[in-house]
């Protein structure tokens, strides 16, 4: 425990009962946000962000409900919005509300779209009520807004937004909303999810005035400065509790696996930590140059940024240890990142974005990758990716657009094995309801389990990933942004690398295809099926050493079959149990004589 | 006519004896027994007739609030079940929404992973499939390989099956067939299908609820029958009424068919307590907020109606239900919270809690952590001459070593601390009352606040003044709402059915129809009871949304046949639902009918009001004086503060605040500025001034 910061200018009384309101505000957001929305992203994947800021776009809250990779980026998004504003000599006003979504000024990529309203106190401006989601389409060369995967430059992903006005003092900016309503496949669904969100951030500005009204702007802020100071002490303390020193760590990704050009292929991701003292330098030279023309290059603002904090707190101040810590700056403060300008990392205006999300899930997994080397016993082994599949077509005149994010898993853990088929690191959504799709959608749901024998050996096993069908029951098409079809992920100390995922093609009528991780727009017909098997996660440990009744179990439960429990983990099973001094031989013969 | 409602909870089994004829009540508390709950139940019966001087004879009903089906998950102590679903779906309970619980954490564990209520070796699967939007017949039910799941499932000696298929919300057949096939395989088996627990669409969701319907099934059976054979043995010929989830009772057939109705029905009986108690002074909008060791529970009732819970909102365990709850919110904070500096240095009060044992330090009993209870001994709010519960005394030393700890290390003086720590709890409670009204386009304001269970009166009055709630309502006994609540209950049953009508292309056959088949069966239902049918109630909802949410909002629907103009009237009243919940509507966008409900309510004849308390006057009430602290125009200012015995309290007595009132089960706190009275139906009123 830690002696309060003698600094502080709030009784902590009062600073817990401020910090209890904003919290509850930012839950409020959120609620009612997810509640309003009309498309499955927001309500059901709850890929949407919800947060109050100060005047300088420093976070004071944000919504529990919300993914964090969208939460996460919200202070970034206010930080140019106020830029863009102040460059066009213009000035943020009460009754404003403005849309933005630049990847390449704070915004994670261009299907997140924020709407900000700002907070005044006597005539001044004091905070912003912010809301961001993901909105199915946002007006790119096909339809939907992922599995974007050949956008040659940002242009190319849908509209961009830099600080628009959608209200001016109250009144509604009438030809913004028609260009919207005009350039959106799904207007009815789009414009709606974006009505939603205004009202969202408009009631969190509400409660915010209310907030000052209360407690003076002065409480406010005294209380905004000790969430920081806690934040920061708590990370301060865990970087100072590692040992100095320098660690990396590579993986890579996939890249365009069908793509004539090596450059494009493989592509590393270079991590190196520098710990010093308090304070940890991320350095992400090394990691392979921007591709120009292909839309995997990841938004050093809003994607690479996130990912790494993210990352470094779910590992060093993992909740389940460590309650609940506020989201803000003093978490990153001591967090240096260094991207070279030009990297994958780091890209260059207009290199294309839209397709950052696997490439900055494994960059996060990297960060955990060197991290292990030095908290062994707070880290998983590598995680299996996450994936975004899009489903449209047109129903009676009307597009339909389906989202999807296929799960991953994650690596086993130090006493614990892998979580199985969940989202991992720095997104966590929700699957739609089978029933929800169908009732709903021209699509059929086939298949939806657990891979069996598809699991990575460890003293703590790998997670396993799912198998996913979908049909479609009219002509239409699809487009997939994945990744992990051809680099397994890591194992730890001794535990197996994990499994790749794959996507095949069953066309009603004609051979099964397999399919590379990235697919732009391919039309699919009524009887089409798509099997999709996901990623399971690396192993923990050395195999041999895993409790034999837990290798037991997993047979029992026909998560893999009794060769391989003898292959991978020397254990012997009979029908009635195990097979102690079977088990006890093969296990001693391989220790002396390890299999090369 | 004599009834008992008997309340089992973790430390003790409260009773309350009626005659419904004069009003009556005699209460009594026996501790729980927590190895066989029952044996506390059929102790704590004996007790209460004698101390009344009833035969058991002479009760006609026994109303049981029972926790047997949420400690079961809770401790995961389930009965080893089996399931039988679609080929190709083996895994949805696994998998669940494939969403971790916490955002920021590697090494948490997912329950629905880590404790399945099915193991996997267990989930049998069967070549069929329904499909929507009529749950029509893809692929006929393999009725062999369910007869081949059920003869494994017997083999491995499982003890109940749920039967859980896709789209079964919108076609029961194959879940009925398969049900009858493995009954017949598996006579003693507990079987469930997911369409009879809750016929409702999300298959993650539905599957849980009867997963876990199944797993505890074979325990509530035991459970009831030993009950009701231990009560027939003490000579009581009545019958057995089990509180349900749904805020009313249901019959021992009843729940022994469906356990699940028992899941969530730990906290309902409280609200029905403070319903009741605010129904007596004609009081219909109250927030009631029930404080007891660890937790306070706090729930809305508008108009005389408590609120039932969404679809989505409710868990059990981390495991999702999709069971019509009654709206209780839990939260962790009570009088045996603990004041900590967390971590990170800042200051918290809760969810840790200090318990029954060893309690706060104040108990003597070797609490060492500052707890809520510990700071009211501090500030003077409660005094050893008065607080004995069960034999314990209070060590005021003891309270004022641990607080100073804690103030030290906040570097605060002694009081101001204890008055912080009673200050962030306060607000703790105050946000989640906030998050339940404000948050749902309620004003607070327009509530009396009742406050209940050991500890609500000692905050109820400081919370209501956060939340500019004008009136604070103590019933007679606050520690015994629940058992109180029971005697207060009806028969109550629900139907459900899913319809995805869009009012733009609405079948109003179809849905009068749908409403007429759930009032049929409800009707049956309540005549297998002996209900005769001039004593049944029933009322119509529907879950809408605008097309393409995926949240409902439950609305009111009129009775009997359905025309345009009552249609009419029901989407005008969901534009105005949305508007005041979420502060706008769409009235441009088709609006969905999910599910359509129907609730039925089987009268009894319950208690009525309680004898008027017969009080002398305020001065012979007056036990003494004492010295407390409380916060005047910002300062904390010590004032010579009377002490009042509840009972001595004569109806219509103006007690003037700073006060303490103490009775035996609880300790109410009048602030200054406050002022408190006795209502002729014997619960105290406090009425806020502005001396915040």
């Amino acid at each position: 425990m830690t002696a309060p910061d003698p600094t502080t200018a709030i009784d902590p009384v009062t600073a817990a009962v401020i910090q209890g309101a904003l919290e509850t505000i930012a839950v409020e957001m959120g609620h009612k946000l997810m509640r309003m929305s009309h498309s499955s992203i927001i309500r059901e994947s709850e890929d949407f962000g919800a947060a109050l800021t100060d005047p300088t776009g420093s976070q004071l809250c944000e919504c529990r409900m919300s993914t964090p990779l969208q939460s996460g980026p919200i202070p970034g998004y206010v930080r140019h919005i106020l830029k863009v504003v102040a460059g066009r000599g213009d000035a943020i006003r009460p009754g404003d509300v403005i849309m933005h979504n630049d990847p390449y000024g704070g915004a994670s990529h261009g299907p997140d779209v924020a709407f900000c309203v700002p907070v005044f106190h006597q005539d001044a401006l004091v905070g912003f009520s912010v809301t961001t989601a993901h909105h199915l389409d946002i007006g790119a060369l096909t339809p939907g807004s992922c599995g974007i995967v050949d956008a040659v430059d940002t242009y190319a992903e849908g509209l961009q937004f830099k600080a628009i006005k959608v209200y001016e003092a109250g009144r509604r900016v009438d030809p913004v909303w028609q260009i919207l309503e005009a350039n959106l496949r799904a207007p009815q669904l789009v414009v709606g999810d974006m009505e939603a969100q205004i009202m969202a951030a408009r009631i969190g500005a509400a409660r915010f005035s209310e907030l000052i009204e209360t407690w003076g702007l002065a409480a406010i802020t005294a209380a905004h400065d000790d969430l920081i100071a806690y934040s920061e002490r708590l990370m301060r303390e865990a970087i100072r509790a590692l040992p100095d020193g320098e660690y990396r760590a590579v993986t890579h990704l996939d890249g365009y696996l069908d793509d004539p050009d090596p450059g494009r292929r493989d592509l590393p991701l270079v991590v190196t930590l520098r710990i010093a003292a308090d304070t940890l330098e991320v350095d992400l030279t090394g990691t392979a140059p921007q591709l120009p023309d292909k839309p995997i290059n990841m938004p050093f603002e809003g994607t690479v940024d996130c990912a790494i904090w993210l990352t470094v707190r779910s590992i060093l101040l993992d909740s389940v240890t460590f309650g609940h810590i506020p989201q803000n700056a003093g978490l990153t403060r001591q967090i240096r990142i260094v991207a070279p300008k030009g990297c994958l990392a780091n890209p260059d205006f207009p290199a294309p974005v839209i397709a950052r999300f696997c490439p900055g899930n494994q960059l996060a997994d990297t960060v955990m990758k060197a991290l292990a080397q030095v908290a062994p016993d707070r880290v998983s082994a590598g995680i299996g990716n996450l994936r975004v599949a899009s489903f449209s077509g047109l129903k009676d005149g009307r597009h339909w657009v389906h989202m999807e994010i296929l799960e991953g898993s994650y690596g086993g853990r130090q006493g614990l094995d892998g979580m199985d088929a969940v989202d991992t690191l720095y997104a966590n959504t929700r699957n739609n309801p089978i029933e929800d799709i169908e009732m709903h959608l021209p699509l059929r749901v086939t298949r939806y389990e657990l891979r069996e024998d598809a699991v990575a050996p460890g003293r703590w096993r790998g997670g396993i990933g799912t198998v996913r069908e979908f049909t479609f029951l009219s002509d239409g098409g699809f487009s997939m942004e994945g990744d992990g079809h051809s680099h397994r992920p890591w194992g730890h100390d001794g535990g197996a690398d994990g499994l790749t995922a794959s996507v095949t093609l069953v066309p009603a009528d004609g051979a099964p295809r397999a399919l590379v991780s990235k697919i732009p727009y391919l039309k699919a017909k009524a009887g089409d099926r798509l099997v999709c098997l996901g990623p399971c996660g690396g192993g923990y440990g050395d195999p041999l050493a895993r409790d034999p009744e837990a290798v037991l179990h997993d047979l029992r439960e026909g998560l893999l079959g009794p060769e391989a429990a003898f292959a991978d983990y020397g254990v012997a099973a009979m029908p009635a149990g195990l097979d102690e001094a079977a088990t006890r031989a093969e296990r001693g013969r391989r220790i002396v004589s390890p299999p090369s | 006519m004599k009834t008992i409602g008997v309340d089992v909870g973790g430390t003790f089994t409260d009773l309350a004896l009626c005659d419904v004829g004069n009003g009556e009540v005699v209460i009594h508390k026996v501790a729980t027994t927590p190895h066989d709950p029952s044996e506390g139940v059929v102790q704590g019966v004996r007790e209460v007739c004698a101390r009344a001087g009833t035969e058991p004879g002479e009760i006609a009903y026994v109303f049981h609030g029972t926790t047997t089906a949420t400690n079961a998950v809770l401790e995961n102590k389930l009965a080893r079940a089996g399931m039988i679903t679609n080929a190709g779906f083996r895994d949805i309970l696994h998998i669940g929404r494939h969403q971790r619980v916490e955002h920021y954490s590697i090494r948490q564990e997912l329950p629905w992973q880590s404790r399945p209520p099915i193991a996997r070796r267990h989930r049998k699967t069967v070549a069929g499939r329904l499909v929507p939007p009529t749950g029509a017949e893809l692929v006929p039910l393999d009725e062999a390989g369910v007869g081949r799941a059920a003869e494994e499932l017997k083999a491995e000696g499982v003890e109940a099956v749920a039967i859980c298929f896709l789209f079964s919300f919108l076609n029961p057949a194959h879940e009925e067939r398969a049900r009858a096939i493995v009954e017949a395989v598996m006579p003693e088996a507990f079987v469930t299908t997911s369409s009879s627990v809750s016929p409702q669409f999300r298959e993650f969701e539905r599957f849980t609820t009867a997963a876990l319907a199944a797993a505890i099934g074979p325990k509530v059976r035991r459970y009831i029958a030993n009950l009701e054979s231990a009560l027939a043995r003490l000579g009581v010929t009545g019958e057995l009424r089990i509180m349900a989830s749904n805020g009313g009772a249901a019959t021992a057939r009843m729940v022994s068919e469906k356990p699940a109705l028992t899941l969530l029905s730990g906290l309902a009986a409280g609200v029905l307590g403070g319903r009741w108690v605010g129904e007596r002074m004609d009081r219909h909008d109250l927030i009631t907020l029930d404080i007891g060791g660890t937790s306070a529970d706090i729930s809305l009732i508008r108009e005389g109606r408590f609120a039932e819970t969404d679809a989505r909102s409710t868990a059990l365990a981390g495991f999702p239900l999709l069971l019509p709850m009654i709206d209780v919110h839990t939260i962790g904070a009570g009088g045996g919270s603990i004041a900590h500096l967390d971590r990170g240095g800042a200051f918290r009060v809760g969810p840790r809690s200090a318990g029954a044992v060893p309690g706060p330090a104040a108990y003597g009993k070797g609490g060492d952590a500052p707890t809520v209870t510990d700071a009211h001994v501090v500030l003077g709010h409660l005094d050893p001459e008065d607080f004995v519960a069960g034999d314990l005394r209070l060590d005021p030393e003891a309270a004022v070593r641990v607080v100073g700890d804690l103030a030290g290390r906040l570097g605060l003086p002694l009081h101001e601390a204890a008055e912080g720590i009673l200050t962030v709890l306060n607000a703790n409670m105050a946000n989640a009352i906030r998050s339940r009204t404000v948050q749902k386009g309620l004003d607070p304001r327009g509530f009396a606040l009742m406050a209940m269970g050991g500890a609500g009166p000692l905050h109820g009055a400081a919370v209501a003044q956060m939340l500019a709630i004008p009136e604070v309502i103590v019933p007679p006994y606050p520690g015994i709402t629940s058992a109180l609540g029971l005697l207060t209950t009806d028969l109550k049953y629900d139907a459900i059915r899913t319809q995805f009508q869009v009012s733009d292309s609405l079948d109003i056959a179809r849905l009068t129809e749908g409403f007429a088949a759930m009032e049929a069966e409800l009707a049956g239902l309540f005549s297998a009871d002996r209900v005769p049918a001039e004593r049944v109630r029933t009322t119509r909802t529907g879950d809408l949304r605008y097309l393409g949410q995926g949240y409902e909002l439950s609305i009111d629907f009129p009775s009997g046949a359905l025309d345009a103009a009552g249609l009419d009237a029901v989407w005008r009243s969901f534009h105005d639902r949305h508007a005041a919940e979420y502060g706008h509507a769409f009235p441009g966008s088709p609006i969905e009918i999910v599910n359509i409900r129907v609730a039925g309510t089987g009268l009894l004849r319950k208690l009525p009001g309680l004898a008027a308390p017969a009080g002398g006057s305020l001065d012979a009430a007056e036990l003494r004086r004492g010295r407390c602290l409380f916060r005047i125009g910002g300062r904390l200012t010590p004032c010579d503060t009377p002490f009042y015995r509840r009972e001595a309290l004569p109806v219509g007595a103006a007690v003037a605040g700073p006060a303490i009132i103490v009775q035996q089960d609880s300790t109410t706190l009048v602030p200054p500025g406050a002022r408190a009275g006795v209502h002729p139906s014997g619960s105290l009123v406090i009425t806020l001034g502005d001396a915040a």
